[in-house]
């Protein structure tokens, strides 16, 4: 390619003479389509998304954090305000059953009416602006509990943070050099831990021994069903016998440095909930603290209820905005991943079929019509039970299944085309098999695959999306567009933000993956286009 | 020159080529039951620098004859002669190096160049292929390649400048130079040439026959040129073969041909052509054929012209008549003439 565009040709006035092939042509088509155009930065701004996630200043997708449960999407609101307006309106719908807040008959006969037909949110609206009306008039005022109940919730909201370790160092008393606890060696970091506690090393060693082989049978049980307790015992000890020491050094480290994070943790979180250091502090920071004499840890910390849940949070308190995001990593990546495996076996079997003929395209084409006559769900469920519930089963088992269109597609094309005569001129030249298939035949029914593979991409979504949805695609805490739809479903009435959020960003992209489509159909092949 | 033709060693010589298409059915166990006789037993000599033209009526065979001997298809029977070389029954590397020396022309300049790529591409395509089997004499580097493409442009009146630009972005005319170029890109010593102007329109063909001859004088190429219009054929060829349903029918010298028809079939297809002159347009009586072309399926038991021919005799239905010297490089195949 590099070489092409260098050897330019001039002409005799020494201007370059350039080539306009029909994928260029095609492309300046494709530009002078707006929907497409449009689809183009919906689909790249998506990508950027879900591409940039890990780096983007956003809440862990995975961080439970129980008392946010179902809060509201707001983007002025932090989630204490949320949570007191929640508990707010919980205790004025207590005292209006318990006919302490009064209101007139018309509005009793309203809220009943709501209650009848399950709108429980605007119950909880309306009271939530009565009572706090009442309240300021002084005609409602709260008992001594709910009064407790109201402080406490403050007091809570004020004061709990929530702190990350990042780093955690030990400093070398006699060189007062820092070493950073991921880089020690293994006898250090158990002593590390031991002093941490105070307590000796042998207890330890006996626990993490346990814990190791505890998740190492775990991991076979996993891989591996219907076995007795003893046949696991066995297989655990073998794969731990097997373990070169060096492997098993990685499992230990890595068990005793979450135990240190955790240890560090309570002890930062200890002393910053001291009041001294309550009225000194201002949240959130991100600074080195000093946990022992010896330990030190780069701690961030941030007010627990001064988060923002933009598109409000979920089931279990976490972000939905980043489950959303993370969700898109994981469907696009199916959508394109699922699509690049399924045209790249579709055009190698259709075009051999197409080319070569005879009985290899009997046999394949056979194939292919047996897969086509089985149930194409079913066998995705079956796939994804034989061999295990994870996202590369999933890519697996769409894959698969997947190449059946396709690969009768390219047939059909390549069998249209290789009886043209560049192709009987390619055979004369005494091309190979290969090339003709891969210069000739293939490049020149590259835009029905691309179209299809764009359209195709989509239905890939919808199929990850369905089968998530039935949970047999992706496992928690991961999460994809179809799962979070198919946890929202059980709340819908109540908390509709978390069905609506999911499905209006899949139907988004969706959608501009299909303008795409057609908009790259009506680019390749200009006759096509439905025109008034 | 017709005397200097049969001294010399022919270049190409073709033997009993018959080319069948088997007709099957059966759903899994095929069952031959009959075959599309395309070409049905055909024999001639090509010497070299000389050009043979051959024609005849669509569905004669003319076109699966050139691609018999390109062997695009495998012939059903008969020996392909190139260089010493039996091509039919030559092993693949055999036939590979013998490919270097047999290059085609096609009739449609639109569908002869592939679409996605830039007339560098296609003029470079068999020097690649070469090159990269190393079976290229001699090795050439992707510079002298360069060169050569460059070369080949200007030979056949194409603007350099042009190499990267596509198929689609040129008239047929020049299109068909293109192909021209690719199949003298390596130097063949014959080319087959498969009805390379009948796509062309009139000023466009005569251009492209000079280029042709040109190149046969500059060159020295032996020509095997199909054609349909027997004005192009006139003007190429040295010497002509008729073809009929698959068979040979009458093979000589040009002018010989032109000015002394000898088979009813030539004296036939000669009188369908128009003579661009008024006067004596007039005056000429044609010779009208009855019937339709039998069906190529059928398999013949007398003369392939028994049906239509003005002249059939009782012995013409039950015997084949195989193709004879009437005069000095003049042969037919008729009973009239034995």
């Amino acid at each position: 390619m590099k070489r092409e565009q260098k050897a330019k040709a001039t002409n005799e006035f020494n201007q370059v003479v350039m080539g306009n092939s029909l994928s260029k042509d095609a492309w300046r088509r494709l530009r002078k389509n707006k929907m497409a155009v449009i689809s183009v930065v919906i689909v790249a701004i998506y990508m950027l998304l879900a591409i940039t996630a890990p780096i983007l200043p956003i809440y862990s997708y995975d961080e439970i954090v129980n008392e946010h449960q179902n809060l509201l999407p707001s983007l002025t609101k932090t989630s204490g305000e949320l949570m007191w307006d929640k508990k707010l309106s919980d205790l004025y719908t207590q005292a209006w059953r318990q006919n302490r807040l009064t209101v007139t008959d018309a509005e009793n006969e309203i809220l009943e009416a709501w209650v009848l037909k399950g709108q429980a949110t605007k119950v909880w609206d309306y009271l939530l602006e009565e009572g706090n009306r009442q309240l300021a008039e002084g005609s409602f005022e709260w008992s001594a509990a709910e009064k407790r109940t109201l402080d406490n919730l403050e007091k809570k909201i004020a004061s709990d943070i929530q702190i990350t370790i990042q780093k955690v160092w030990q400093t070398n008393q006699e060189t007062g050099k820092k070493i950073n606890i991921s880089k020690m060696a293994v006898k250090d970091l158990v002593q590390l831990y031991a002093d941490l506690l105070g307590v000796p090393t042998e207890p330890i060693v006996t626990q993490y021994t346990y814990e190791i082989t505890e998740s190492v049978s775990k991991e076979i049980q996993a891989e591996v069903t219907d076995l007795s307790k003893e046949e696991y015992a066995l297989m655990a000890e073998q794969r731990l016998s097997d373990m070169s020491g060096k492997d098993y050094d990685k499992l230990i480290k890595a068990n005793i440095i979450a135990k240190i994070n955790s240890t560090v943790k309570d002890m930062a979180l200890y002393e910053l909930k001291s009041d001294a250091s309550q009225a000194s502090t201002t949240y959130p920071f991100d600074k080195e603290m000093s946990i022992t004499d010896t330990v030190s840890a780069s701690i961030k910390a941030a007010k627990m209820h001064d988060r923002r849940y933009y598109l409000g949070t979920d089931r279990l308190g976490r972000d939905l905005m980043s489950r959303i995001i993370y969700g898109s990593q994981v469907s696009i990546a199916i959508g394109l991943i699922g699509t690049f495996t399924s045209v790249l076996i579709g055009v190698i079997l259709g075009s051999l079929a197409g080319y070569i003929g005879g009985k290899v395209d009997y046999f394949i084409m056979r194939v292919v019509d047996i897969m086509y006559g089985l149930p194409y769900m079913l066998l995705v469920i079956i796939a994804m039970a034989i061999f295990g519930r994870n996202i590369l089963n999933l890519f697996f088992a769409l894959a698969i299944i997947s190449w059946l269109t396709i690969s009768r597609m390219v047939r059909g094309q390549i069998m249209s085309l290789k009886n043209q005569e560049f192709i009987e001129a390619a055979r004369s030249m005494g091309a190979s098999t290969g090339r003709i298939i891969f210069k000739h035949l293939v490049p020149n029914s590259l835009s029905v695959i691309i179209v299809f593979s764009t359209l195709r991409i989509p239905s890939f979504i919808m199929t990850e999306s369905f089968l998530s949805f039935l949970g047999l695609g992706v496992q928690a805490p991961f999460a994809s567009w179809g799962s979070l739809v198919g946890d929202a479903v059980g709340g819908m009435t109540l908390y509709p933000w978390r069905l609506f959020f999911p499905a209006i960003v899949m139907t988004i992209f969706l959608f501009a993956m299909n303008f795409l489509g057609d908009g790259l159909r009506d680019a390749f092949d200009p006759q096509s286009k439905n025109q008034l | 020159m017709a005397e200097a033709t049969t001294t010399r060693q022919p270049l190409l010589t073709v033997t009993d080529l018959k080319q069948h298409f088997p007709i099957e059915s059966g759903f899994i166990l095929k069952r031959q039951i009959g075959a599309v006789r395309a070409v049905d037993g055909i024999s001639f000599s090509v010497y070299p620098g000389e050009t043979l033209g051959i024609v005849g009526e669509s569905g004669c065979g003319k076109s699966t004859t050139i691609r018999s001997i390109a062997q695009l298809y495998k012939p059903t029977a008969g020996k392909v002669m190139f260089n010493g070389l039996d091509l039919v029954n030559a092993s693949k590397d055999e036939l590979l190096k013998a490919r270097k020396d047999i290059q085609l022309i096609f009739q449609d300049p639109y569908a002869s160049l592939n679409p996605r790529m830039t007339v560098r591409q296609i003029i470079s395509e068999p020097l690649t292929i070469y090159s990269n089997r190393k079976m290229l004499q001699p090795e050439m580097t992707k510079e002298e390649i360069e060169t050569r493409i460059e070369e080949l442009m200007e030979r056949v009146g194409l603007n350099k400048a042009f190499k990267n630009r596509y198929p689609h972005e040129f008239s047929g005319g020049q299109r068909q130079r293109i192909g021209i170029a690719r199949a003298l890109a390596l130097n063949p010593k014959i080319i087959l040439a498969d009805e390379p102007v009948s796509a062309l329109d009139v000023s466009i063909q005569s251009q492209i026959l000079n280029l042709l001859n040109d190149l046969q004088k500059d060159l020295g190429l032996t020509y095997l040129f199909i054609a349909h219009d027997l004005a192009v054929i006139e003007y190429i060829s040295t010497r002509v073969a008729v073809m009929y349903l698959g068979i040979i029918v009458e093979l000589s010298e040009s002018r010989d041909l032109y000015h002394n028809p000898l088979h009813p079939y030539t004296k036939a297809l000669l009188s369908a052509a128009p003579i661009p002159d008024p006067a004596i347009e007039r005056k000429r009586k044609r010779i009208i054929l009855t019937g339709d072309v039998p069906s190529p399926i059928k398999e013949h038991k007398g003369c392939y012209f028994y049906e239509r021919c003005p002249m059939r005799m009782e012995h013409c239905a039950t015997n084949i008549p195989p193709l004879h010297q009437v005069s000095e490089g003049h042969e037919v195949a008729c009973w009239l003439y034995e």
